[in-house]
């Protein structure tokens, strides 16, 4: 079991560390706000395709080179997440439909509206587009990518977005518990008839949160879509979305926390793609081994879930009116 | 307004029975959101330059138009009658079954093992027996979030979605390992699946009955898939159990403190959820194909969420909404072969059909409450406005007081 092995499984654990973290401070924003975001996948779904496409476009046929094509690229496909999201919001909010059937018509509709996209985007093709798109210049963290022993290849030649996606934790904690606006989307998912009556306007907030929420997913599914495949693939975000949701539900819907879980998760996702070899690990049959993260998952949210306390009016529907 | 004064204007309204109000006013919020669903897919389609009568036309010849586009239309819909059942048996009770999909890859391996296995039995008992084997295969898998749910709160969206990943890899691991195929000729390169199944181990073609062409595969597990929607119905309207369900699934609170057992009634249902989700495969393996191929049919408990929607949860409503997106998916060859219109036109059509449904469903159910409310008397605490005004729009203003008398916090569990 060489060093390299695990190095290079911690730099794939970096990558889902990214898409997980982006994800759950998308689902951050929309459930500390008082809604319920369950269609994170469908937003993320939405954010590849949409991603995929808008680093092409940008960098090719707009001619905008390498730097700031696939820039307008990724933030395209975090604004398509952040539309796509207002159904969501409009469905919930205005609507008071319940937040988990309108999760959950996210994921099915985004399922369709991405091959619709695709075909409109990639020629027809409505599973998958060419690959080998445009992506940003790969970074090397000055220092740990000096590391003897071949640690070294866990810290080089990540994409930008991945220490974007780790420094996104300082913005995120202070607007949220440093701001007068944090303190106000989140009095909406605690108690937002109290909120109200202070004259802020709870629907305005909890619309915030939620396109916010899917402008994060959007942004995480365009990274993995333009920035690590180099293409769109259907079904490239395979139940990460829900994975992301577990790593916000354990981390108990804090900013910090969810770092640390993000990265755990990353790390078991990329036991079956490079620990395969490793002792115990290598007795198991290949498919077994591809199931680990899934299984991870799902005792971290079994083992978990009883300690947290989610926003205490996540999930229902606010029925006052706009106020102040 | 005093209670002498609501008198008159209410008297109309509560001659009506009750489920016979709530049956119209959900029949016309579907009509309503099919017709708005149609009305936006028009404009998709005049932007392509059709003529959106004659696309919509076509859709309705190459399904309904002859005998042989309805026993495909038929076909499609038999498994997804059996999907959106098993989903909305959870859904009753307030749980979110999204795992029927890896409950029906489970319950694949499980048959084509029992076909496999059972071959010496005479075929109506081996049929019989390979169903039951489906079924206790969606029930194993269905039981997995049902205890994790119950005894850890784990959220059952986030446990069935990751079962659903790990059916995958299960199947995936039978068929290189347990149920490989050894019977293939020698040299010749076949697609990864099982054995080939007993001929007596399969079910029926029903087509040649009516006149159906084969390449439909329309089967007898139509009639199975009905029997399963009525049964659905009578448990959940005629016995304890549907009692329960529906009490623990709008309002936890109250039901406990009827004496209901939630963490029970939750398991009970997530298992006769399974058993229904364990039927769904049955059509592609036992009329369709009669092996366990590698590239099954997947997604059908997806659609199955969005069949359950738009039959609004009501066992008879699901055989219409399964026929209905049968139809659709149909449409889709329709417009490869006669149209400028792209065939994902009819998945956008099938999205916003399912976003109308819930929404417009979500408002008429909102007005059926805030009306009911009202004649219990209640109405007059409220805002003075509130008349009984059946010519209103769907959320006119005068009902939004009322609004705030629904249970808040009731599908928090």
């Amino acid at each position: 079991m060489p060093f390299t092995d695990i190095a290079v499984a911690i730099q794939i654990s970096f990558i889902y560390f990214t898409v997980f973290y982006l994800t759950g401070l998308g689902g951050l924003f929309s459930e500390r706000s008082g809604i319920v975001n369950i269609g994170l996948e469908g937003l993320m779904i939405i954010g590849t395709v949409t991603g995929a496409f808008g680093v092409r476009f940008f960098t090719d046929t707009m001619g905008l080179g390498t730097v700031w094509g696939p820039i307008l690229g990724l933030l395209f496909g975090a604004l398509c997440g952040a539309i796509f999201a207002g159904v969501h919001a409009v469905a919930t909010i205005t609507f008071k439909v319940d937040h988990i059937v309108s999760g959950v018509v996210i994921n099915l509709v985004a399922i369709g509206l991405a091959r619709f996209l695709s075909s409109a985007f990639f020629d027809g093709q409505s599973t998958q587009s060419d690959p080998g798109g445009p992506h940003l210049a790969r970074l090397n963290i000055p220092g740990l990518s000096s590391l003897p022993g071949g640690l070294d290849r866990a810290f080089e030649g990540l994409s930008p977005l991945v220490i974007v996606a780790a420094l996104m934790v300082i913005p995120v904690w202070y607007s949220l518990y440093r701001t007068r606006w944090g303190l106000r989307l989140r009095s909406c998912g605690e108690n937002p008839e109290a909120t109200r009556s202070l004259g802020v306007s709870v629907p305005l907030y909890r619309y915030q949160g939620v396109l916010l929420s899917g402008a994060f997913a959007g942004l995480s599914g365009a990274f993995l879509a333009a920035e690590i495949i180099g293409a769109w693939r259907e079904g490239q975000t395979l139940g990460l979305g829900f994975v992301a949701l577990a790593a916000l539900i354990i981390s108990n819907w804090n900013p910090v926390r969810l770092m640390f879980f993000a990265w755990l998760f990353g790390f078991a996702f990329a036991i079956p793609l490079r620990l395969q070899d490793a002792p115990v690990i290598s007795l198991l049959p290949e498919q077994f081994i591809r199931m680990i993260p899934y299984v991870v998952t799902i005792v971290a949210i079994a083992g978990f879930v009883g300690r947290v306390r989610p926003p205490a009016a996540a999930g229902r529907a606010y029925e006052g009116g706009g106020g102040g | 307004m005093s209670a002498q004064g609501m008198a008159g204007p209410i008297a109309a309204p509560s001659a009506r029975p009750a489920w016979l109000e709530s049956f119209v006013g959900q029949f016309l919020a579907l009509l309503a959101s099919f017709g708005i669903a149609l009305l936006l897919g028009s404009f998709l389609i005049l932007a392509y330059g059709e003529n959106p009568i004659e696309v919509y036309r076509s859709i309705f010849d190459a399904s309904l138009g002859s005998v042989d586009g309805l026993g495909y239309v038929l076909a499609i819909a038999t498994p997804l009658i059996f999907s959106a059942l098993a989903v909305s048996v959870c859904f009753k009770g307030g749980l979110f079954n999204i795992g029927v999909e890896g409950q029906y890859l489970v319950a694949m391996v499980t048959a084509a093992v029992a076909e496999l296995n059972l071959d010496f039995l005479p075929g109506f008992l081996l049929v019989p027996a390979v169903l039951i084997a489906a079924m206790l295969g969606g029930m194993i898998w269905a039981a997995i979030p049902g205890v994790l749910k119950v005894k850890r709160g784990a959220h059952e969206v986030v446990t069935t979605i990751m079962l659903n990943l790990i059916a995958l890899s299960l199947i995936g691991w039978a068929l290189n390992g347990p149920l490989h195929y050894n019977d293939a000729p020698a040299g010749a390169f076949v697609d990864l699946r099982s054995n080939v199944f007993p001929k007596n181990g399969l079910v029926g073609d029903l087509g040649s009955v009516f006149g159906v062409t084969p390449g439909a595969h329309l089967s007898w597990l139509l009639f199975l898939a009905i029997a399963a929607a009525i049964v659905v119905w009578f448990l959940i309207r005629r016995t304890r159990l549907g009692y329960e369900a529906r009490a623990v699934g709008s309002s936890p609170g109250s039901a406990k403190a009827g004496g209901v057992s939630i963490g029970s009634t939750q398991i009970r249902l997530f298992l006769i959820s399974g058993a229904l989700a364990g039927l769904i495969g049955m059509h592609q393996i036992l009329a369709d194909r009669g092996y366990l191929p590698l590239n099954y049919v997947v997604g059908l408990g997806f659609t199955g969420i969005a069949v359950a929607f738009l039959g609004q949860n009501n066992p008879i409503g699901i055989i219409f909404a399964a026929i209905l997106w049968g139809v659709l998916s149909r449409g889709e060859v329709a417009l490869q072969i006669s149209s400028e219109v792209p065939r994902e036109f009819i998945i956008i059509l099938q999205g916003l059909l399912i976003l109308t449904v819930v929404i417009t469903y979500q408002i008429a159910k909102r007005r059926l409450a805030a009306r009911q409310l009202q004649r219990a008397g209640m109405a007059e605490s409220l805002d003075d406005s509130a008349a009984p005004d059946d010519s209103a729009g769907p959320r006119g203003p005068e009902y939004t007081g009322a609004e705030a008398f629904e249970p808040a916090d009731e599908k928090r569990t």
